[in-house]
């Protein structure tokens, strides 16, 4: 439970931005953190999908639900925050 | 009176051989000549430019005369109410970016005046010295014009003495480049890479954009000043052949790299927005781009290979950023308009986007993307999502936002690295590459926002890193229009500013 600041890299905007979570955040919540700073900005919404996060170079992204802290994010680590397309259930 | 061709060869080439003092004591290296050349190496030193003290004398004052006279016959139009408010923020960008700097060049000319070995050199660096004293001077007094009518023309004289970002980005690009090297260094980083290379964009370039906007004053001004430049700028040409002579062509390619992207990355913020958002459409000569290919990457290429130099190693980066990197520092600069003491034009109406799409195709795909949605918030009255609530992470070396390509390019992308512990970000690879070449050179120096994560900045707010740039509410800058661009399309709807 410590405050975190982070270098937010997102999906279609143009600059890298200091944003700052906490350790304790999840994926969810980091996405939601850096979106503020973006979308509704610079980027338009995307209806039909949600934001996932990725460390910089991964293929995959982190699990929605695992923490900064457990994903072994630090002090100004550059994160990417990317739209996924929500794949329907039916 | 001896004629000149009696007395100059001999006069100019007057040196001697320390007697009562070591070479080394008279001439330290850290000051003078980091590469080690012999003394002897400096005797075939041939600057192009020959001038005398009496003849300096008699051109300086009819060129003073001359720009004194025609702002004094424009100042009673009262240009500064009649000007486009985005003209004014060009003026004002570029007095609070260059003026002090030009001060400062003049204390880098004297290093070369008294360190440089050559008797050339000295000669033509204390001519050189006159010269950015000239500069700094008459780049403060014309602005001064104005300081009664709009105070951010202030920021002309206080910009250096800030911690605005944009005034330590370029506080630290010429403590690198000059104020913080040696003399042979100062020739080639400061006269051969910065000055014959990019000024010419700045003075001429934009002399060229002032002349069709109608300020003749300021077109003038600046014309003059680049003759000077024409001449000082040629004392880093010989030092470079002689280093490449005595075999040191790596060594002085490696300054040329490192100043040349240095320079760059200056311009991209300073020259970029000015020519293809600030000036008024109708008066834009050509895009920065164009201007860009024509000086840089057409005359200074030629120049650096005539002499013998490669092209530097990030060549076909540089060739790629001119398409992207200006667009980002314009927008960012916007933006971030409150942390500028200038008002920016956004020049993203839809006449600009149309020029914009036809001299950089697929802007409207990438950065009109961005524009999209500022606009439609503008539209929409929500000009407070126009606003930042955070600060963009800055290039430990630039000092500028790290930045790229935006919509469906996505090109933005973080450089770091790890030296003795501590976690240093870049806007690029050659950025980062500078650091590396001399690590211990930059790795003390904070930027913005690492002072702003290290608690230095207080409160750790938006309104605390404004009062700690200097920069108080009424000289923040504005949209230089009002917003009346976001609406041209749309002739019902009036914002009332």
């Amino acid at each position: 439970m410590a405050a975190l600041p982070i270098v937010s890299n997102f999906e279609s905007d143009f600059v890298l931005q200091l944003v700052e979570i906490d350790s304790d955040d999840s994926m969810d919540t980091v996405a939601s953190k850096c979106a503020h700073h973006s979308i509704g900005r610079r980027v338009a919404p995307r209806p039909g999908t949600i934001l996932r996060v990725r460390l910089p170079d991964a293929e995959a992204p982190l699990p929605r639900e695992q923490t900064a802290a457990g994903a072994g994010i630090a002090p100004m680590d550059t994160v990417e925050i990317f739209f996924e397309p929500i794949v329907s259930e039916a | 009176m001896l004629k000149r061709a009696d007395w100059y060869d001999l006069a100019r080439d007057t040196n001697w051989t320390p007697r009562y003092v070591t070479t080394e004591e008279l001439f330290p290296p850290q000051m003078s000549d980091t590469f080690g050349l012999a003394p002897a190496a400096w005797e075939s030193y041939d600057e192009p430019y020959k001038t005398t003290y009496r003849e300096y004398v008699s051109v300086q004052r009819e060129k003073d005369a001359g720009a004194y006279s025609v702002k004094a016959a424009l100042s009673r139009m009262k240009f500064c109410e009649q000007a486009d408010p985005g003209w004014l923020s060009t003026l004002k960008a570029h007095y609070g970016a260059i003026a002090a700097q030009e001060y400062a060049a003049g204390m880098a000319e004297a290093r070369m005046a008294r360190f440089g070995k050559a008797p050339g050199m000295r000669n033509m660096a204390t001519f050189g010295m006159l010269d950015e004293l000239r500069h700094g001077q008459i780049q403060l007094y014309f602005p001064h014009e104005f300081v009664a009518q709009d105070r951010q023309f202030e920021w002309a004289h206080r910009a250096m003495h800030t911690n605005e970002w944009a005034a330590i980005a370029a506080r630290h690009l010429f403590a690198d480049l000059m104020n913080g090297r040696d003399a042979v260094s100062i020739a080639i980083m400061l006269t051969f890479a910065f000055e014959s290379g990019f000024t010419n964009m700045q003075f001429l370039g934009l002399a060229a954009d002032a002349a069709e906007a109608g300020d003749f004053s300021f077109s003038n001004l600046i014309s003059s000043i680049q003759t000077d430049e024409a001449r000082h700028a040629q004392i880093g040409a010989p030092a470079l052949k002689i280093l490449l002579e005595n075999g040191f062509q790596a060594e002085a390619q490696k300054r040329v790299d490192i100043a040349f992207w240095r320079s760059w990355r200056l311009f991209s913020v300073l020259t970029g927005p000015i020519m293809d958002y600030y000036t008024p459409l109708a008066r834009r000569e050509s895009s920065f781009k164009e201007f860009m290919e024509e000086w840089i990457v057409g005359q200074f290429d030629r120049s650096i290979r005539d002499l013998g130099l490669d092209r530097p190693w990030y060549w076909d980066i540089f060739l790629e950023e001119l398409n992207e990197t200006h667009h980002g520092m314009h927008l960012g600069v916007w933006y971030w308009r409150p942390t500028v003491w200038w008002n920016p034009a956004a020049g993203a109406s839809t006449p600009d986007r149309d020029w914009l799409e036809q001299k950089y195709p697929g802007w409207n795909d990438t950065w009109g993307r961005c524009w999209d949605v500022i606009t439609e918030n503008l539209r929409n009255g929500r000009e407070d999502l126009t606003f930042p609530e955070t600060l963009p992470v800055i290039c430990n070396m630039s000092n500028l936002p790290i930045l790229g390509a935006p919509g469906s390019k996505w090109g933005c992308r973080n450089y770091p690295l790890e030296y003795k512990g501590r976690r240093y970000n870049f806007g690029s690879e050659p950025d980062r590459w500078i650091f590396q070449q001399e690590p211990e050179r930059y790795a003390g120096h904070m930027t913005l926002v690492d002072r702003f994560v290290a608690g230095l900045v207080q409160p750790p707010t938006l309104a605390g890193a404004l009062a700690y740039m200097g920069l108080a509410p009424e000289e923040c800058g504005q949209d230089a229009h009002g917003y009346r661009w976001a609406f041209a399309d749309e002739p019902s709807l009036k914002k009332a500013i």
